[in-house]
Formats: C-alpha cells, structure tokens, sequence
C-alpha cells in the first residue's frame, strides 16, 4: 500500500473497519458474507452500508442469479483509497510511537 | 493525524485490519464440485480402460480433458470457491494454477505407474485399481494441498 497517509474517521470505527477491510481483500462480497463474518444483524450492517455508500466507499448491487436476488458489495476507488491512507496513517502513528521509544 | 490515537490503538486497528484480510483468504479454495468431479472422472476413465475399447478411451480422456480445461479457468485460481465472494487476484497466490496442474500431472504418472504394477502382478482390473487408489489421493490430498496455500498466505499477512 502506497497510499499518502490519511486518518479517516468514518473508516475508523471499529465495525467499519471490519467492513472495509474484508472488502479490501475482494473484488465483490456478498451481504451474508459481510454479515457472518462480522456476527451482525441484517438492519445494523444495513446502516453501516448506507454510510459508507453515501461517502462514496462503497457500491451495493442487485444481480439475480439462480432467480435469487443477491446483495453484492464492493470498495469503490475512492473507498480503497481511503482505506489505504487510513492503514498507512495507523502505520506513521506506531512508526512516530517507536522513533519516540527510541529517543527516550 | 488524529492527536489523541494511542500506539497501541493503532495497533489494534491494524491486528483487525489483518484479521479480516485472513477471514477472505480462508476463502481461497477451488469449489468442493471441482474434486469430487475430479475423482469421478479419474476412476470413470480407468473403468473405461479396462473394458479395453482404446478409441472410447482416448476419445472419452479428450472430452475430459476438454471439460477439464474449460472450467479450469475460472476454478483454478482460487478466487471462486462459492458464490459468496471473489478474492482479489493480487491477494491470492499466483501460482495455485501451476500448483494444481503440477498436481494433477503427478497424478496422471502415479495411476499410469500404479496400473501397469497391477498389471504386471496380474491384477484383473488394473486401471481401475489405480484410478481408485488415485482418487481417493485427489479427494484427500487436492483440498490439503489448498489448505497448505492458504496457511502459508495467511502467514504472510501485514495489513
């Protein structure tokens, strides 16, 4: 990850944290992957969806197949981008933290 | 820069981070259809090696081959185990493919040595002998051969 650093606050949070870095890892997840993995309930991960789909993060799909509607997730551009940043930040604190350790 | 981020908040975040990516990579596998395909098809053509008709047998391996082929491509990977997810390409290793293929060829030369031992020990059936013993090593060994891959990607892990 090559990204500048940035701390993102509506990233930081711990679940949606988790979201975006399960979603970091695929090019699409399915809603009940989301779910399971993170042990949420439909109408809370629904809320963190909404979030980060209206800061542009994510983008939520409704492909049919096998006649089943299905709930496909993925980071958009600019949500890996931000994630990116936000990794790279929480990496400069723990570098800044060990220069300090160091010195002392 | 958040002022008020501790170290070892910090590091929280990251081991969750890692933590999620290690959750996707348990998902690289090939689909358990894939095996079981595999193994079927092994000991069908080793029954078809018996009945000793050596134009079916060729004809039927290629059409295997063929089927084999054109699934290989989106199975190989590792990336589509269920319809659940696709794993990104670059967090997969890129050489599951290879890996696989390796495999299968090695499997290949195990049922062709292990037939024609049957065979020389005078075994009625030795094609399907061999084609059983080998399926039963792709069932077992093909899902173990993944798992190995996905311990050893899981280890490389740093978010």
């Amino acid at each position: 990850m090559t990204a500048p650093a940035r701390f993102d606050e509506l990233i930081h949070p711990a679940t949606r944290l988790s979201i975006v870095g399960l979603l970091a890892s695929a090019d699409w997840t399915d809603f009940a992957f989301v779910r399971d993995r993170l042990g949420l309930s439909d109408s809370a991960l629904s809320k963190q969806f909404a979030t980060l789909e209206d800061a542009g993060y994510i983008v939520i799909e409704r492909p049919v197949s096998n006649r089943r509607r299905r709930v496909r997730v993925r980071l958009t551009d600019a949500g890996a981008k931000a994630f990116e940043g936000h990794v790279a930040a929480l990496r400069a604190v723990i570098a800044s933290a060990e220069r300090a350790a160091a010195k002392r | 820069m958040p002022q008020d981020l501790s170290e070892s908040e910090a590091q929280l975040a990251l081991g969750s981070i890692e933590h999620r990516r290690r959750q996707v990579i348990a998902e690289i596998d090939m689909p358990r259809w894939y095996w079981w395909g595999l193994a079927a098809g092994w000991i069908g053509l080793g029954v078809l090696a018996d009945l000793d008709h050596p134009w079916l047998t060729l004809a039927v391996t290629l059409c295997f081959g063929a089927a084999h082929a054109s699934v290989a491509s989106h199975v190989l990977s590792g990336r589509h185990r269920s319809q659940q997810l696709s794993v990104r390409a670059d967090v997969v290793d890129p050489h599951i493919p290879a890996l696989v293929i390796g495999f299968l060829l090695l499997m290949v030369a195990a049922t062709v040595v292990l037939a024609l031992v049957a065979n020389a020990d005078g075994a009625r059936h030795p094609s399907i002998m061999a084609s059983v013993a080998v399926a039963i090593v792709v069932l077992f060994c093909g899902p173990a051969l993944m798992a190995a891959v996905r311990r050893r990607l899981a280890h490389r892990v740093v978010a």
